[in-house]
């Protein structure tokens, strides 16, 4: 998924290294620093349960890939993010294909379990902003 | 030439007299245009005023002649917009196409990501918010400025227009497979809305956070019309309603009022029904859309390099919500294909 922990945190590298112009400052680059506070949260949060979350959602996937007799096998020995991610996207492309011919076969079971499938990957991939009041 | 300099300049030729820019700052305006806020000096009189100016890279792909005329086609008519001052095309005067609309000072923004945003006035403003939704349906586009520029498509074909174009941005767009999306795409050509009861003016992203108020309860500027176009009212309704919108109050649209409470507002205002079988097909709709929206921020923050923060936050935090949105409206649609 996109984009990763170690892309935002060289963004929020990237997005402080320049100097802003003068017209930037102020009200803009106070909300620019407060973004980039909450990107910093966020990555925090993914670095924590990143791994984890991906090798779970790679073996549902392909546990459910086995019932939609279109097997593809989730075991990695590679658990970077990198390669847990390439893995995931291959999984996730076969899952598309495999919900397609469920539909089209009328499968409702099937089609049900899918469907909780994706509840589960939606919960699990969330990320927690801290309670903000307005200002 | 400093940008100030440019917009003097610029101005200067517009109106043909001698015009100082002063006091030009960037403030925080979305993503889909550098916003600036700046007084003009003109014969010892003061206006405040509001650049528009199209970013080097963007949350999203939008006209600013469509928002340009689309603020013209409310300004006066009972909508509180801006007033529309200036739309310059040519990328000569600051390198960019941009706008020029007049200050409404005194107002600020609620963060979606906030919670209570209004406090004891959320129910007024609620009022308002969906009067003016209201306001925009009821209108007849023909005769409105923005009918020079956007299309105006059959009744019928309202859904499909918008889903194609959506669904495009996602398979253009998007960086990583998302099954969850899809998914919600198909459902929602398997089951197509009804023909739209008229043909509306569509803000686009008519919502919580894109309206300015005094801080006593009322609302002083419908902003950010960059997706304006025309198409079915309920898009709008849709759109304004997604529970990505609530604060995080589950029992309140946009942290504001009841459901109920706002569909009753906006018939009532609007003259017009709220299909309930309709709407649940624009809120699923929206929340595509949404993901569509999120998935270019991430593509376009990826190519840009990481520089621009907002579009890392609504390319990961704000997709990942409404992933969580679109499969659990999957999970309970009841007697759909």
């Amino acid at each position: 998924m996109t984009p990763t922990v170690a892309e935002v945190l060289m963004g929020n590298f990237m997005a402080l290294v320049e100097p802003p112009p003068q017209e930037s400052v102020g009200d803009y680059m106070a909300s620019r620093i407060s973004v980039i506070g909450m990107n910093s949260l966020l990555a925090s949060q993914e670095a924590e349960m990143g791994a984890a979350v991906r090798v779970w959602e790679n073996e549902a996937i392909s546990a459910v890939l086995l019932k939609a007799g279109a097997p593809l096998a989730a075991s990695a020995q590679d658990l970077s993010i990198t390669a847990l991610d390439a893995l995931n996207a291959k999984l996730r492309l076969a899952l598309i294909a495999a919900h397609e011919a469920v539909e089209a076969q009328g499968d409702s079971e099937l089609d049900r379990e899918i469907l909780t499938l994706y509840q589960a990957m939606a919960d699990r991939r969330m990320l927690v902003l801290p309670v903000m009041a307005a200002s | 030439m400093s940008l100030a300099d440019q917009l003097s300049a610029y101005l200067g030729r517009l109106w043909a007299r001698k015009v100082q820019v002063l006091d030009l700052t960037r403030i925080p305006g979305g993503a889909s245009r550098e916003t600036y806020r700046f007084d003009v000096d003109i014969e010892a009189k003061r206006k405040g005023l509001i650049l528009r100016r199209d970013p080097v890279g963007s949350l999203i792909d939008t006209d600013r002649r469509l928002e340009f005329l689309a603020v013209q086609s409310f300004y006066g008519r009972g909508v509180p917009v801006p007033e529309p001052v200036a739309l310059e095309m040519a990328e000569t005067e600051l390198e960019r196409p941009f706008f020029i609309m007049g200050r409404i000072d005194g107002g600020k923004a609620a963060s979606p990501f906030t919670v209570d945003a209004y406090g004891v006035y959320a129910a007024t403003i609620g009022e308002q918010f969906f009067s003016s939704l209201g306001i925009i349906a009821k209108a007849d586009p023909v005769g409105l400025p923005i009918s020079d520029v956007a299309e105006t498509p059959d009744l019928a074909a309202c859904w499909s227009k918008q889903l194609d174009y959506w669904a495009n941005v996602i398979e253009t767009d998007q960086l990583h497979p998302q099954p969850i999306v899809w998914a919600a795409i198909r459902k929602l050509r398997r089951n197509p809305p009804p023909p739209a009861q008229k043909i509306s003016v569509v803000h686009g992203d008519y919502r919580t956070g894109n309206f300015l108020h005094d801080g006593q309860g009322k609302i002083i500027a419908i902003l950010d019309w960059e997706m304006a176009h025309l198409g079915d009212p309920l898009e709008d309704l849709g759109w304004a309603i997604d529970p990505l919108w609530g604060h995080y109050d589950p029992d309140k649209v946009g942290g504001m009022l009841t459901r109920t409470e706002a569909l009753k507002i906006w018939e009532q205002v609007s003259g017009l029904k709220v299909d309930i079988q309709a709407l649940d097909w624009w809120s699923l709709f929206n929340a595509v859309k949404g993901q569509a929206i999120w998935t270019s921020s991430a593509r376009e923050y990826r190519d840009s390099g990481g520089k621009d923060p907002v579009l890392a936050l609504s390319g990961w935090y704000t997709a990942r919500r409404h992933d969580k949105i679109i499969a659990d409206r999957l999970a309970t649609l009841e007697g759909w294909a």
